[in-house]
């Protein structure tokens, strides 16, 4: 029951952040909905992975804290690559229409 | 229905809609807030499937770290651009909802198929945790990340030291804009430095000691100690300095060095590559790659290559 809501409400927020990276022109946003979607595969790999009764198996537990501490350096390289776009460019979107108009 | 079950509800209705909330908030700054709102409600969905460690990595790394960082980068566009349109545009995607729909399907079907596998008699997890009554650690996260696969461990800290790295080097020259932070004369702000940045240092060192046994770690550590930094360098306590010198060098590279030393020193005694000799060899890497993680957090938080104190 637990495990059925998680995997479902887990999978929504998947579709949401697909949807937010989508639709975000501002960088910072699409970071954003990469981190709301990193976030719902860790819930959906923990349920998954089972587990006994002393908690959820430890492998899995400890390759999810691999991924969220990668997740982090990840973003903070790619934030210092938006500060950078943004000093060179001006603008903080990489967008098709942006290259035309410079 | 009965409480636990009320509970989990909640928070899988609360994950849906502040993620909604984060992806469709038009105010860039709004949506961070709601971003580390939702890092916390996913600590507290951590903490209800029993996973304690990942609750804290969570809201210190997922939450914390991650929100301060993106705050700061939106500052450094505030400071360059002071004009900066606080709404951003939506692009427009015709695209966009078919394929999230479908991306959400996707996801679901393999998840809920997945769990109608049983477990494996022989799945790693159980072998770990099997392995682990012969050792003296009671936490078996610690003891997976650093006894049975700590290969990854070790190149997870590579991996923090190359974002470090990528980020000095991608960075450009600053914008004559965005000058140093200023220092606030504010009366209370010492007074307040005075109890964070030891309280920071307290926890960091009760969360890697504790993690031997229970809910904790390097990691948590680590990003609990880069609080600390963030709170000096916010209040210009510690400020971006222009070169690395040997103590910065050192400690950012010191939870690699040690891993890698102890690991690869083991073979001189017979023993395989990354067979850790005992508990001692855990502390000591573990410290290492606290001062390391905490650091590098820190360094890139405040987008310089080092932190200098604030000049006399």
């Amino acid at each position: 029951m637990t495990e059925i809501l998680f995997v479902l409400a887990a999978s929504v927020v998947f579709g949401i952040g697909v949807w937010g990276l989508l639709i975000a022109e501002h960088l910072l946003r699409k970071l954003l909905a990469l981190n709301v979607m990193s976030s719902s595969v860790f819930i959906i790999m923990l349920v998954v992975a089972g587990g006994g009764p002393d908690g959820p198996d430890p492998v899995a537990q400890a390759l999810i804290l691999t991924g969220i501490v990668i997740a982090v350096a990840a973003t903070a390289f790619a934030l210092a690559l938006m500060v950078s776009i943004y000093r060179k460019t001006g603008r903080a979107s990489i967008t098709e229409k942006g290259d035309d108009d410079r | 229905m009965d409480t636990a079950h009320l509970v989990d509800l909640l928070l899988a209705v609360g994950m849906v809609v502040l993620a909604l909330q984060v992806v469709s908030e038009r105010a860039v700054l709004r949506s961070i807030i709601l971003f580390v709102v939702f890092g916390l409600v996913m600590a507290l969905a951590w903490t209800r499937l029993q996973a304690p460690d990942l609750a804290l990595a969570e809201a210190a790394i997922g939450a914390g770290v991650t929100g301060a960082l993106m705050m700061m980068a939106w500052r450094r566009l505030l400071i360059i651009n002071p004009d900066q349109p606080a709404d951003t545009p939506r692009g427009r995607s015709r695209v966009a909802v078919p394929v999230a729909l479908l991306a959400a399907a996707l996801v679901a079907t393999i998840g809920l198929s997945a769990l109608n596998i049983d477990p494996h008699a022989n799945g790693a997890g159980l072998i770990a945790l099997d392995e682990l009554t012969d050792t003296s650690l009671g936490n078996p996260v610690t003891g997976v990340l650093l006894l049975f696969r700590n290969l990854d461990t070790l190149l997870e800290m590579a991996v923090l030291l190359i974002a470090l790295l990528g980020a000095r080097a991608v960075s450009t020259p600053a914008h004559p804009n965005e000058a140093a932070v200023v220092e606030t004369s504010a009366p209370l702000v010492g007074a307040l430095l005075a109890i964070l940045v030891p309280l920071s240092i307290l926890i960091a060192t009760h969360l890697l000691l504790a993690g031997t046994n229970e809910p904790g770690g390097a990691f948590q550590a680590g990003a609990v100690l880069a609080a600390g930094g963030v709170a000096l360098v916010l209040t210009a306590r510690l400020q971006p300095g222009e070169r690395p010198g040997v103590v910065t060098q050192l400690a950012v590279t010191a939870g690699l060095l040690a891993f890698v030393g102890i690991g690869v020193g083991i073979m001189a005694f017979g023993e395989k590559l990354l067979v850790l000799p005992g508990t001692w060899a855990i502390y000591v890497i573990e410290t290492a790659m606290m001062v390391s993680i905490g650091l590098t957090l820190a360094l890139l938080f405040a987008g310089a290559p080092a932190l200098v104190g604030r000049p006399k």
